[in-house]
């Protein structure tokens, strides 16, 4: 079993504490409620695991606020990075996506 | 809770006690930077150019400087120049040298047009750098309580760890300084985009908060002029490759550093804040910039919250020294990076995540070395002679 910290039950993703490989079972407990999902990609030390299934465009929700958007349909317990998701501030290539 | 510190004729309380030379423009710089090297104890700092700067620009390094001066970690003050007067108004005697003079610790001037020309100066400059060096040596260390400390930070190299297990920590610190009555400090413009509609809401003041909003704007809007994506600018690659995906999310890591005292004002780069309390300054997140434009605003102590996980084994820290006169706390919240830098850090709260320690647990341990460092400790970076790069934040062209 391998442990993720979410900052808060409202998250849809969490933070690896250690290195995580594709097929681990993956454990985290917020506001005392234990949750496990299989990691269906590596999530390294420090990178994020999504918690649930998040749509294209679907907003990435970490410390309980807005933190980018899905590039693309994102499945419990990929990794969410560069990736699959986009910044929605400072983007000066596009029109502002606020 | 107490330390050692050194009580100026201001009442500013410094935890160094250094000479500081500097130069009324830049074409005196060399004679500062030589008279530095020959006399012990000193600071020099070399400016940016005023030449072909705007208003605003020249401004910001006479602030800069007449808050360096200030600065209670000085002692004693030489400054050198070509002519007394002559140069941008800033620069001016009566508006520099007169304003330095203001907080009443020992000065002295060494003008090359008044003393026969450069050697000449050099010669003079020298000793009364040797007599600053040694009235300043005459300040003891005296008790005084936690409450005359002013602190600032800047968090880097981030990664997860820094909104987790360092940032807090921090916050958790500035808590307790503000409490007894000190001054904290936080800043990096960039790097509320996306947390701003929660430090906003701390502002005591309303014009204050607004004044925090348009620096925000005004930060976005030159992202966004720049034509380019901010994440192919900030987040910096380390950030990313240490597991950070957007601005926002770092962002909203990054203010954990701020605690939650209410914030009384919204500082500009290097400016010095009217009162004790919690303060924003608008700046450029740069490590070569930000720590020197903290130590012009009167902080004695500056940390450096690191993430570290981009960072090789056996690193040495960056910008060990930019404070210049304010040394540098560099500390982390990874328990990886610790152990990969242990040699060069002062400080780690990884056992938030290694052993679960409270984050309340970790500000105290945190306060307690803080205390340490401030009654006569050398940080890590102090014990090397590294003299950073060093820039101030300029905004506008060079014309």
């Amino acid at each position: 079993m391998k442990a993720i910290i979410v900052m808060s039950s409202k998250d849809n993703v969490g933070c690896a504490v250690e290195d995580i490989v594709a097929g681990d079972e993956v454990s985290y407990t917020v506001d005392g409620r234990t949750a496990t999902f299989i990691a269906k990609d590596a999530v390294p030390f420090g990178f994020k695991a999504a918690l649930q299934d998040i749509p294209a465009g679907g907003d990435i929700i970490k410390y309980k606020e807005v933190v980018g958007k899905a590039a693309m349909a994102i499945q419990t317990g990929e990794c969410v990075h560069v990736h699959n998701v986009e910044g929605k501030r400072g983007r000066g290539d596009i029109p502002e996506v606020k | 809770m107490k330390f050692l510190g050194y009580i100026r004729a201001d009442g500013s309380v410094g935890i160094r006690n250094y000479t500081l030379i500097m130069a009324n423009g830049r074409g005196a710089a060399n004679l500062a930077a030589l008279v530095a090297k020959l006399v012990r104890g000193t600071r020099c700092f070399v400016q940016p150019n005023e030449n072909g700067r705007d208003g605003e620009d020249r401004k910001t390094i006479a602030r800069t400087m007449i808050g360096l001066a200030r600065n209670a970690n000085v002692g004693a003050v030489l400054i050198v120049g070509n002519k007394k007067d002559g140069g941008y108004p800033e620069f001016a005697y009566d508006a520099f040298v007169g304003e330095i003079a203001k907080c009443g610790k020992p000065m002295e001037t060494v003008f090359m047009d008044s003393c026969g020309g450069f050697q000449q100066a050099v010669g003079l400059a020298m000793r009364k750098a040797r007599q600053l060096a040694q009235k300043a040596s005459e300040c003891f260390r005296r008790e005084v309580d936690l409450g005359a400390l002013n602190m600032a930070v800047k968090c880097g190299y981030s990664d997860a760890t820094s909104g987790m297990s360092g940032n807090p920590v921090v916050g958790e610190l500035f808590d307790r300084l503000v409490q007894a009555g000190g001054r904290a400090m936080f800043a990096e413009t960039t790097e509320v985009i996306g947390a701003e509609h929660l430090v906003v809401k701390r502002f005591a003041d309303e014009a204050e908060g607004r004044k925090f909003l348009e620096a925000v704007a005004r930060v976005e809007e030159e992202a966004r002029s720049t034509g380019e994506d901010i994440r192919t600018i900030n987040p910096i690659p380390a950030n990313i490759q240490a597991g950070l995906t957007t601005l926002e999310e770092k962002s909203l890591g990054a203010i954990a550093k701020s605690g939650t005292s209410p914030i009384r004002g919204c500082v500009k780069y290097a400016e010095i804040p009217a009162g004790r309390g919690l303060y924003y300054m608008d700046s450029w997140m740069s490590s070569t910039a930000l720590f020197l434009g903290f130590a012009a605003s009167g902080s004695v102590l500056n940390i450096f919250q690191v993430g570290g996980g981009w960072f090789p084994d056996d690193a040495m820290m960056p910008t060990a020294n930019t404070g210049l006169v304010t040394p540098t706390l560099f500390m982390t919240g990874s328990p990886r990076t610790f152990a990969k830098a242990h040699q060069e850090m002062d400080f780690s709260s990884g056992t938030v995540i290694s052993e679960r320690e409270p984050i309340a647990h970790a500000g105290e341990r945190l306060l307690a070395d803080v205390l340490q460092y401030a009654s006569g400790r050398l940080t890590k970076g102090e014990t090397m002679n590294v003299d950073d790069n060093i820039e101030v934040y300029l905004r506008g062209p060079g014309l």
